[in-house]
């Protein structure tokens, strides 16, 4: 009687725990499912931007035109040479009869705005085949870049693509000449911002990115730190400490945008920090990962065993020497990686920026902290704005670029937790 | 219930009336205790009876605890600890301890050993350092079973090995005192053994204190006993006349197995 009661309730019990695992199951699957879409989408996207259509020129690199005083001074050619005319006399030689003032137009359109710079980087690569004739590949604009990557549709009536019936017609007399290749969009890595897509690169914004980054390192690990250490050992319990913590846990909550203002209102009002520059970023986002960083310490500091601290101050060690000697080099695999994913949330952060002016069309890449600079996700979101089609999949390189970095961060934290984490 | 013929002075450690408060909670009410040199004193009593409290005011490792608080005097060498001029990590340079749970530092067999010498500068170069490493693990009865990998954590050695690790390292530092905790029970009886026969090598040249619950324990080491109850001290002398002709009725009970 009794028995089949309890084995009544027995499976209940067990049909219920199957059930509550199902469910966990299930919502695992749903995330990692979004997730997959999510980076496949993302990944998919991107994969247009990280190839770039090129074109094989054949280039007279005339030396009376380039050197006509005779100097071969290789500096002087470089910075006077005509590239851009050079580029489109190579052009109209490969397709004769191209006369008309339209028609010319349309046969530089084939390639990219800067294709004298490929002229002019292969003659600074190779000064001595000036005067000869060679091939250069120059990119193409981006319109037949998309084209050939099949984001145009060829059998659109010509009033609605981007690309003309002649321009067609080149580029079809380029494909059958073998001219036409897709080569790795190094120009991603070695390009700051451009207005057009062909030539727009992320190095100014990784730049930015890492500029910033180390403003934000430099001064929220050490301050950080060293607030942690003295809440967590050296500071009496007491009121004050607590009403301290209490304010630090707190700005962790605090929304992003308000660091922003902050840095606003602080550091480019009254003190008058440059603008757009990553000083004033990396200072903002300091603030914003300094109670990461406070609490990641704490947190680890406080997981030391209290025998190790006895154990030293029985032999006689001073509070600083128990500090350096043993609870810091124990805590430092966790204060890593506390500070590791604070310094990945910031490096994904925009909203502060966007306050301080880091979201903004800048060219040239920055050498200090106190150039003009954007950084990544700011430069993520000025190419989403972009209208123009090629920049669709050039912002989810960018994205995936970010991610990538992101991710790294985050495996280096999980790796030195992994490799340091001690047993006691 | 003290005086053994000796002159007052020749105390290694006296106090006088201490009282221990952690925050409202009085763990102990006034103990009177004088050590001499070279000897064995087992501190006996109860669970929660104060002997840790007793014995980590002698190097003033209740500092260390928020809201604990020691009042009386504590002379060592006539010396008053308690003393503002005193020094801590003298104190502690001079007052060494070996804890209830082996707590090597996860750090290397040599090092756990060579941090007290190293911190306090008693050795002045690299080979002096070696030789006090050797001494002391020597003294510790450790040195066969780890001379071949000094380099080791101190983490991988076995409970009893760690235990003898933790007062060779004590006793590097050269301590006039040695303060144990129920250092054996972590113990099993053949490392208990080992750390036994040590103590009673180590009282030729320290003054050692030791916390124990077990009596056989207190009976083959010490010269002296003190039996602790409720924070009060209940009754001390020779360890051989408190465990065959004790005074005190509660000792007796506790000796006899009716307290516990
Ligand atoms: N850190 C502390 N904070 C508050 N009270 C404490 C603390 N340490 C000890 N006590 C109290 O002081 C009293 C004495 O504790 P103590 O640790 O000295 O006992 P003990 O004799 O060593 O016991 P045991 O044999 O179990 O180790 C106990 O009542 C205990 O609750
Ligand atoms: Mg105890």
């Amino acid at each position: 009687m009794t028995n089949k009661k309890i084995s009544a309730l027995t499976k209940k019990r067990y049909s219920s725990e199957k059930r509550f695992k199902a469910y966990c199951i299930a919502a695992l699957a749903l995330a990692m499912a979004i997730l997959f879409t999510l980076l496949s989408s993302i990944t998919l996207n991107s994969l247009p931007a990280f190839t770039q259509t090129h074109i094989t020129t054949d280039v007279y690199l005339d030396k009376n035109l380039l050197d006509p005083n005779n100097t071969n001074d290789l500096e002087a050619i470089l910075r006077e040479g005509p590239w851009r005319s050079l580029a489109k006399s190579s052009l109209r030689e490969m397709v004769p009869g191209v006369n008309d003032r339209k028609e010319k137009r349309e046969l530089y359109g084939l390639v990219s705005v800067i294709a004298g710079d490929s002229i002019k980087y292969y003659v600074k690569e190779n000064p001595n085949d000036i005067g000869k004739k060679v091939q250069i590949n120059i990119p193409s604009s981006d319109d037949i870049d998309l084209l050939t990557k099949g984001l145009i549709d060829r059998n659109l009536p010509e009033e609605n693509r981007t690309v003309s019936n002649l321009q067609l017609k080149w580029l079809d007399q380029f494909i059958y000449e073998k001219r036409v290749s897709k080569r790795f969009a190094w120009k991603l890595f070695n390009h700051g911002d451009s207005r057009e897509a062909e030539v727009a690169g992320l190095k100014g914004a990784i730049a930015g990115t890492l500029l910033t980054m180390f403003v934000t390192l430099i001064i929220s690990f050490p301050i950080g730190v060293m607030t942690a250490v003295y809440l967590e050992e050296i500071a009496p319990k007491n009121r004050m400490t607590d009403f301290i913590e209490v304010n630090i846990n707190n700005l962790a909550a605090v929304p992003s945008i308000v660091f922003g203002l902050l840095g606003l209102a602080v550091f480019i009002g009254y003190f008058g920090m440059p603008r757009s520059a990553p000083l004033v970023g990396g200072i903002v986002l300091a603030l914003m990962t300094l109670p990461v960083i406070i609490i990641a310490t704490r947190a680890s500091l406080a997981s030391i065993p209290p025998s190790i601290r006895e154990a030293a101050y029985g032999v006689g060690a001073s509070q600083l020497q128990v500090i350096n000697h043993h609870v810091l080099p124990l805590a430092i695999p966790g204060i890593l990686t506390g500070t590791i994913i604070g310094i990945a949330r910031a490096a994904g952060e925009t909203a502060p920026l966007l306050m301080i002016g880091m979201m903004a069309f800048i060219v040239d890449t920055p050498h200090k902290i106190t150039d003009k600079a954007t950084v990544m996700p700011a430069q993520i979101y000025m190419w989403a704005n972009n209208p123009e089609r090629s920049f669709e999949s050039l912002t989810s390189a960018a994205i995936l670029i970010l991610l990538i970095i992101l991710i790294t961060m985050n495996a280096l934290a999980i790796y030195l937790r992994k490799k340091y984490e001690r047993k006691w | 219930m003290r005086e053994n013929g000796k002159m007052k002075n020749d105390y290694k450690v006296k106090t006088e009336n201490i009282t221990v408060d952690y925050g409202e909670k009085r763990a102990l009410h006034g103990i009177n205790l004088n050590i001499s040199s070279n000897e064995v004193t087992s501190l006996i009593g109860p669970s929660g009876c104060g002997k840790s409290t007793f014995i980590r005011c002698i190097n003033r490792m209740n500092d260390l605890i928020d809201g604990c608080k020691v009042n009386g005097k504590i002379l060592i060498d006539n010396e008053d600890i308690n003393n503002q001029n005193m020094d801590v990590v003298e104190l502690r340079a001079k007052v060494g301890m070996v804890f209830q749970k082996p707590n090597p530092f996860p750090k290397s067999i040599f090092d756990n050993v060579a941090y007290g010498p190293r911190i306090h500068g008693t050795v002045k170069n690299k080979e002096e350092l070696e030789n006090m490493v050797r001494k002391s693990l020597k003294r510790a009865g450790l040195w066969n079973e780890v001379h071949d990998r000094l380099d080791a954590s101190g983490l991988s050695l076995s409970g009893g090995q760690q235990q003898r690790l933790c007062i060779a390292r004590a006793i590097a530092v050269n301590p006039d005192i040695l303060l144990m905790d129920e250092p054996c029970s972590a113990l099993d009886p053949i490392a208990t053994a080992v750390i036994e026969e040590l103590i009673n090598e180590l009282k030729e040249r320290y003054t050692i204190m030791i916390v124990t619950h077990s009596m056989q324990q207190a009976a083959r080491l010490s010269q002296k006993t003190a039996y602790f109850h409720l924070g009060e001290m209940i009754e001390f002398g020779d360890t051989s006349s408190i465990f065959t002709n004790p005074k005190h009725e509660m000792t007796e009970a506790y000796i006899s197995g009716k307290i516990g």
